[in-house]
């Protein structure tokens, strides 16, 4: 479903993701994890096409990511993306959130994609906040309108950037059983997170990044237990307390 | 015969002194009105232009920023008056200065054209106060690069900066008051010319002021509805 090769990415002179190679199979479910500043972000935002890299190959379902004849409006429609900070319009309430762009990218009627998405929102539990303003809504609720927005899209692909750092305790699980739910549903995924319980759940492998490299992967929580290079080890230290 | 300046505040209504100052209301209020309206819509595209991902784009945007807002209005607007009709060649030039009103079209054209440098470093500021993950979040679903400013980036960013345009608006009504200098009868024309007519300019000028002040008022009532209405929950209000 996405393969990454040799892949590298400056900013400037500065290398932020240094010969990237992974292949992410239909269905599979890979968390990334790693310091902050290690590229993680960056790595998803490339995948879509948000920021260009000037080094390797991604091809998503067979389509390469930095052809410029590759129309990356629509192959962003099959790449479904949550945000840390959930990114809710703030002018419009949670079901406008989710309809606008099924309106206006795939110019769907309006009655549609209000059916569609009271569907989305009766799956991640909040229907009755169908009219309510993000400000009214929880972070909780607010990140679960935000994964209702990416899969209107109905997309192949849903990626993760941190969705749960934001969030109070209390709220982390109501939106881990979503993505736990995606992920057991057979959607193809890529969580940045830090909840080694969700990774030991759901992951069909996990990727430790630093300073832009992946320096560990493994297909399962104790291989982190035993990682082979002294960076994971100290990182795994301080989260896994 | 006495010394001592005698008042006679008739001049701001009796005839025809208050029909110079109704007219003058008039025009001021098309002034603003209009250049506004051109003020805004040039404005919020130069600042969206500003941000786009072309630098060709990037550079005309910042070369209008620069030129209109570091030349004194005064200046501009003598510059498109006498200046401007000799850059369309002798032939239409001719035709251009024998438009009737040139004068009023030269200041709302001048108006706007200053009033949008301001009014896209607003809009500027107002996208750059949105986090480059909403822009993300946006065209990760799909959305193109126009449907994101339109239906998006644009809402959002003219919702944060209503206070400073409020500002511009007062501030084009109060600019319109040079237009005088090129001839056009707006509001302080008209009361230059009681003055100079009854010397009663003291009078005069009172009710210039008072004319300003009430407009700007009602434009201030007026925003501040707008903002009540479009507020985005969640932000703080006044």
């Amino acid at each position: 479903m996405i393969q990454i090769k040799d892949m590298s990415k400056w900013y400037g002179d500065f290398q932020v993701l240094k010969d990237i190679t992974e292949e992410i199979k239909q269905g599979q479910t890979v968390v990334v994890c790693g310091p902050s500043g290690s590229g993680k972000s960056t790595l998803l935002r490339c995948i879509n096409g948000l920021e260009p890299f000037q080094k390797g190959e991604i091809f998503v379902d067979g389509v390469s990511v930095s052809d410029p004849a590759t129309n990356l409006y629509k192959l962003r429609t099959e790449i479904g993306m949550v945000f840390q900070r959930f990114e809710l319009y703030p002018h419009m309430t949670a079901i406008q959130n989710i309809t606008l762009a099924p309106m206006k990218a795939r110019s769907k009627p309006r009655k549609e994609a209000e059916a569609k998405a009271m569907e989305l929102l009766q799956r991640v539990g909040i229907p009755d906040k169908a009219h309510e303003y993000p400000a009214n809504l929880s972070g909780g609720q607010q990140q679960r309108v935000a994964i209702a927005r990416s899969l209107v899209m109905e997309p192949k692909i849903m990626m993760f950037d941190e969705p749960t750092s934001a969030l109070d305790p209390e709220m982390i699980k109501e939106v881990l059983d979503v993505m736990i739910g995606l992920s057991k549903g057979g959607m193809t995924m890529i969580v940045v997170t830090h909840e080694m319980g969700f990774a030991r759940e759901v992951s069909d492998e996990i990727i430790f990044m630093d300073e832009g490299m992946i320096i560990e992967r493994g297909t399962d929580i104790s291989f982190f237990q035993k990682p082979k290079n002294p960076r994971t080890k100290e990182f795994l230290d301080k989260i896994l307390i | 015969m006495g010394l001592a300046y005698e008042f006679d505040w008739g001049v701001l209504w009796r005839n025809p002194y208050g029909m110079y100052l109704l007219q003058g209301i008039w025009v001021t209020i098309k002034l603003g009105l209009i250049g506004w309206a051109i003020a805004l819509s040039l404005g919020v595209l130069i600042g969206t232009v500003r941000i786009s991902p072309w630098r060709w784009l990037r550079l005309i945007g910042t070369a209008y920023v620069e030129i209109f807002r570091n030349i004194p209005f005064m200046v501009q607007l003598f510059f498109w008056y006498y200046a401007g009709p000799m850059l369309f060649g002798e032939a239409l030039q001719y035709r251009i200065n024998s438009i009737i009103g040139l004068n009023y079209y030269v200041a709302i054209i001048a108006l706007g054209m200053y009033t949008a440098s301001r009014v896209a470093e607003h809009t500027r500021a107002g996208f750059s106060a949105i986090s480059r993950d909403h822009y993300y979040a946006a065209l990760s679903t799909g959305l193109t690069h126009p449907q994101m400013y339109r239906h998006v980036i644009i809402p959002y960013a003219l919702r944060i900066i209503i206070p400073p345009l409020t500002t511009e608006f007062l501030t084009i009504f109060k600019n319109s008051s040079i237009a005088m200098t090129i001839g056009v009868l707006e509001t302080t024309f008209m009361s230059y010319k009681i003055d100079s007519e009854t010397f009663h300019g003291l009078e005069s000028t009172t009710g210039a002021c008072l004319i300003y002040l009430a407009l700007g008022l009602v434009v201030v009532r007026l925003m501040g509805i707008l903002e009540s209405r479009l507020k985005i929950p969640g932000m703080i209000g006044r």
